[in-house]
């Protein structure tokens, strides 16, 4: 096992060499100047031409990409070329927002697609079954942030019952007030992994109630509750572990649009005013930091594969 | 399964519109309501001290520094953290910092005195020791300001030295009128701080900035917001209100619902939501010239624009009023702009040509080029409304006189890139704007023959040598001759139309008092947020 979880990480460490080129590739051919964002025409042109070369883009792009991979190699992200502070301090400070607000939504929506899927395959084509269909099919159709801006619309405009922004009351420090201002964003999130995941679960469950073993089970009278309790759940967890290592990507991606419809001060909105600046180092800090994720996030749902159905060997 | 999704959205789509309709007949009682308390309270007259506010900006705030400032949010922010040594507004200037200001009368030497007692937010004095530093540091090419090039003339810096501890001398290497209206954006910063520092642009200290206007640093937290609270010691008198906080509102439609809500209560909008905000009467909606000129430019290195009268039948094919309805909905948020300088600008005229909507004279002037079954490529910001329904309006117009334009809107950025090609042959048109401050000086950088802004490719050696003249030139009456000549050889020549002066709009909670003493200004919303009060 052990073995495995070394080898694993040493075959991620070339996959994220290849990221980080494909990437740093791509914000470079990206069109538009990162100097330009923040030039302005009562600035000279040599004044443009020394920001330029003071912050290394002057140089061929192999050369900045080379400079960047022994920053970071070393332990430096580099600076922000927009805010002039270290790219490490600028995502570390952004962290513990993204982290909460993706994991409480996370763990909602498997505490909310599990039971309600499972009964739904249970019970298929019945009212309920198909009601949460449909709510799925919602879930995956509609836009995040139309739909974070009509809760934005119901619950604080109208309602006044939540604020519709930011993570905390200006001045105010209590852990009420950050939930109270995470519940939107939260919902938003939680609503369209729900949506995803309640589909797989069900067609597994429905599958899972065909075999063999839950006909035996039915055979020496056990009850419906019984067996989708006792075997089905089980069997159920397996792919839920894998949707969730594929689904990471997306869960970020989703994190990252409810954040800017929200002004969640999380990775979301600093990495979309660093795509509008291009500013290339944070760019490349978060999608380091989201590979290295995604590739942790992979390893640790093989494991738990192993640890869930011992039958799946982890040591080949 | 494409179908029955589609399905679905439109019936939820249905659904909600309805449920949204219910609720805005709702929200029309409850403000007016609203109305009745604020017009009792709004007789109070005297300001009263206390209380805060909450301005929504679009980003974090990039160096809290002024020698590094160039963004709105920063710029914005800094307005109330750092004070000017003076503010001028049309064409009136008013002392901050500064006491006092004079010329030399060869027009070299400059001299400052400052207000006595001022102090820094940490207690220290302000000094002439602080100017002499804050304009080294940006003189100095290591710290990399982005304002050097303003105080170098012809590759020679200015020179500023100490008299006494009041008293400052700047001495230029050639006469200069556009130094005065440079260091209108000049806020010293403290020397006793960045004294010593290799590199103030990453310097630590500048997230604890020290500044010196009504409101000091307090907290920042990063993609949330920044809050200033009241400078006791203030010497232009305590602000009223305890504490002004920026908060960030990255989505502008959520900003607008937050600042329905209460949780905001000042932010610049979008002039298509003007009615919107200002039905709900809770707001006092601030509508005021932005100091910026919308225009579309002819790109003449292309051949076809390269021909005055094809560019001049273009203008006359243009109804400008019309041009302006059709993309700020109403002349309210945009007068039509006869001249390249905008109306706060120094020596701006009217007296220039301005191409009355005329299609006889657009066609005859095209017969006359020998110009038939002219395309044409146009290009502009996908994102930017007002600049499509520009783009739009002149496509249709342009066929009357049988010119056909092509439409090419770009990203923001590839748009920035090409326009800022030398050699860009990609379209003939294309639209911009610009916000320049009130010295005419500063245009130059758009329309001499080698200026990197020069879009239109426009190259003449008699207009540069306008424009030269006019910034050495002292004697007011010859300075204005020269910038009207400036404007009206753009006009004749038609290598820029000017469309619009164009209009910000803030929306501020009318709880608030004291809104025009804070001045509304450009860019930064109000000048002076000492002023505001809480009613």
């Amino acid at each position: 096992m052990n073995n495995y979880i070394v080898r694993r990480i040493a075959q991620a460490i070339p996959l994220l060499f290849v990221i980080s080129i494909v990437s740093f590739t791509l914000i470079k051919l990206a069109p538009g100047d990162p100097v330009l964002s923040f030039v302005t025409p009562n600035m000279g042109a040599e004044d443009v031409e020394r920001i330029r070369q003071n912050l290394g883009l002057d140089q061929p792009m192999y050369v900045q990409y080379v400079v960047w991979l022994k920053n970071v190699l070393s332990g430096d992200l580099g600076y922000s070329l927009v805010n002039h502070r270290p790219v490490a301090e600028m995502i570390i400070e952004r962290l513990p927002a993204t982290f909460g607000l993706m994991g409480v939504s996370l763990l909602l929506s498997l505490l909310i697609s599990i039971p309600l899927s499972m009964i739904a395959g249970s019970r298929q084509n019945s009212l309920f079954d198909r009601g949460l269909s449909l709510i799925s099919y919602i879930g995956i159709s509609i836009p995040s942030f139309w739909f974070g801006m009509m809760l934005i619309y119901f619950f604080a405009v109208e309602l006044h019952w939540l604020p519709s922004m930011g993570m905390r009351t200006v001045g105010m420090d209590s852990a009420w007030d950050i939930i109270k201002h995470g519940i939107l964003p939260c919902t938003v999130l939680t609503f369209m992994n729900v949506s995803v995941y309640m589909r797989y679960i069900r067609s597994n469950t429905i599958s899972q109630l065909e075999e063999d073993y839950v006909q035996i089970q039915y055979a020496y009278g056990a009850t419906k509750g019984t067996v989708l309790l006792r075997h089905v759940l089980k069997n159920v967890l397996l792919p839920v572990i894998t949707i969730l290592g594929m689904s990471l990507p997306e869960l970020i991606a989703g994190a990252f649009i409810t954040e800017s419809v929200f002004s969640w001060p999380g990775m979301g909105s600093l990495g979309i005013s660093a795509v509008h600046g291009l500013d290339y180092p944070i760019i490349m800090g978060i999608t380091m930091m989201s590979s290295v994720l995604l590739v942790v996030g992979n390893l640790i749902a093989d494991i738990l594969y192993g640890v869930v159905d011992p039958r799946i060997k982890t040591t080949g | 399964m494409k179908s029955k999704k589609m399905w679905l959205s439109m019936m939820l789509v249905l659904v909600i519109a309805i449920m949204t309709a219910c609720g805005s007949s709702g929200d029309g009682t409850s403000s007016s309501s609203n109305t009745g308390e604020n017009t009792a309270t709004t007789d109070n007259g005297q300001p009263k001290d206390g209380g805060s506010i909450i301005i929504a900006v679009q980003d974090d705030p990039k160096v809290m520094n002024p020698i590094y400032a160039g963004d709105r949010v920063t710029l914005t922010i800094d307005q109330s953290l750092y004070a000017p040594l003076f503010n001028v507004n049309d064409g009136k200037k008013t002392y901050v910092l500064a006491d006092s200001d004079s010329f030399s009368d060869d027009h070299l030497t400059y001299t400052l005195k400052l207000k006595d007692g001022l102090k820094w937010h940490d207690g220290q004095p302000l000094t002439a020791d602080d100017i002499v530093f804050t304009m080294d540091s940006i003189l100095d090419e290591k710290q990399h300001s982005s304002s050097r090039s303003q105080y170098v003339f012809d590759g020679k810096p200015v020179k500023v030295t100490k008299i006494d501890d009041l008293t400052v001398e700047f001495k230029l290497p050639e006469v200069s009128a556009a130094f005065e209206g440079a260091l209108v954006s000049f806020y010293p910063i403290p020397k006793h701080i960045f004294e010593g520092e290799a590199d103030i642009e990453k310097s630590d200290k500048n997230n604890n900035p020290i500044g010196s206007g009504p409101f000091k640093f307090k907290e920042y937290r990063p993609g949330e917001y920044v809050t200033l609270e009241r400078f006791d010691d203030y010497f232009a008198g305590k602000a009223h209100l305890d504490s002004v906080t920026y908060r960030v509102a990255k989505d502008p439609n959520a900003a607008n619902l937050a600042l329905q809500n209460g949780e905001i209560q000042m932010r610049m909008v979008d002039t298509q939501d003007y009615n919107k905000l200002n039905d709900t009467g809770k707001f006092n909606m601030l509508t005021y010239p932005e100091g910026r000129l919308q225009y579309m430019v002819f790109n003449l290195n292309v051949p076809s624009m390269q021909k005055k009268e094809v560019r001049q039948a273009i203008a006359y094919a243009l109804d400008k009023n019309e041009l302006i309805t059709a993309s700020y909905s109403s002349a309210d948020f945009a007068e039509p702009a006869p001249s390249i300088l905008t109306p706060d600008t120094l020596y701006q005229t009217d007296d220039v040509e301005k191409y009355d909507y005329n299609v006889e004279k657009a066609k005859q002037l095209l017969a006359d080029a020998g110009v038939s079954n002219l395309k044409l490529r146009l290009a502009y910001t996908n994102t930017n409304k007002p600049q499509t329904s520009q783009a739009l309006y002149i496509q249709q117009k342009l066929k009357d006189v049988g010119i056909e334009v092509e439409l090419l809107p770009m990203d923001g950025t590839a748009y920035g890139n090409r326009t800022l090609d030398m050699n860009n042959t990609d379209f003939e048109l294309s639209f911009g704007g610009y916000i320049m401050g009130y010295e005419p000086d500063a245009y130059k950088s758009l329309f001499l023959s080698d200026a990197a802004y020069n879009y239109s490719h426009y190259k003449n050696a008699d207009f540069d040598k306008l424009w030269n003249e006019a910034a050495v030139q002292i004697d007011e009456t010859k300075r204005g001759d020269l910038y009207k000549q400036i404007q009206q050889t753009v006009a004749n020549e038609m290598t820029v139309y000017p469309i619009a002066y164009t209009k910000a709009v803030v929306a501020v909670d009318n709880t608030y008092g004291g809104v025009e003493d804070a001045n509304p200004k450009p860019v930064v919303m109000l000048e002076d947020l000492s002023k505001l009060f809480k009613k």
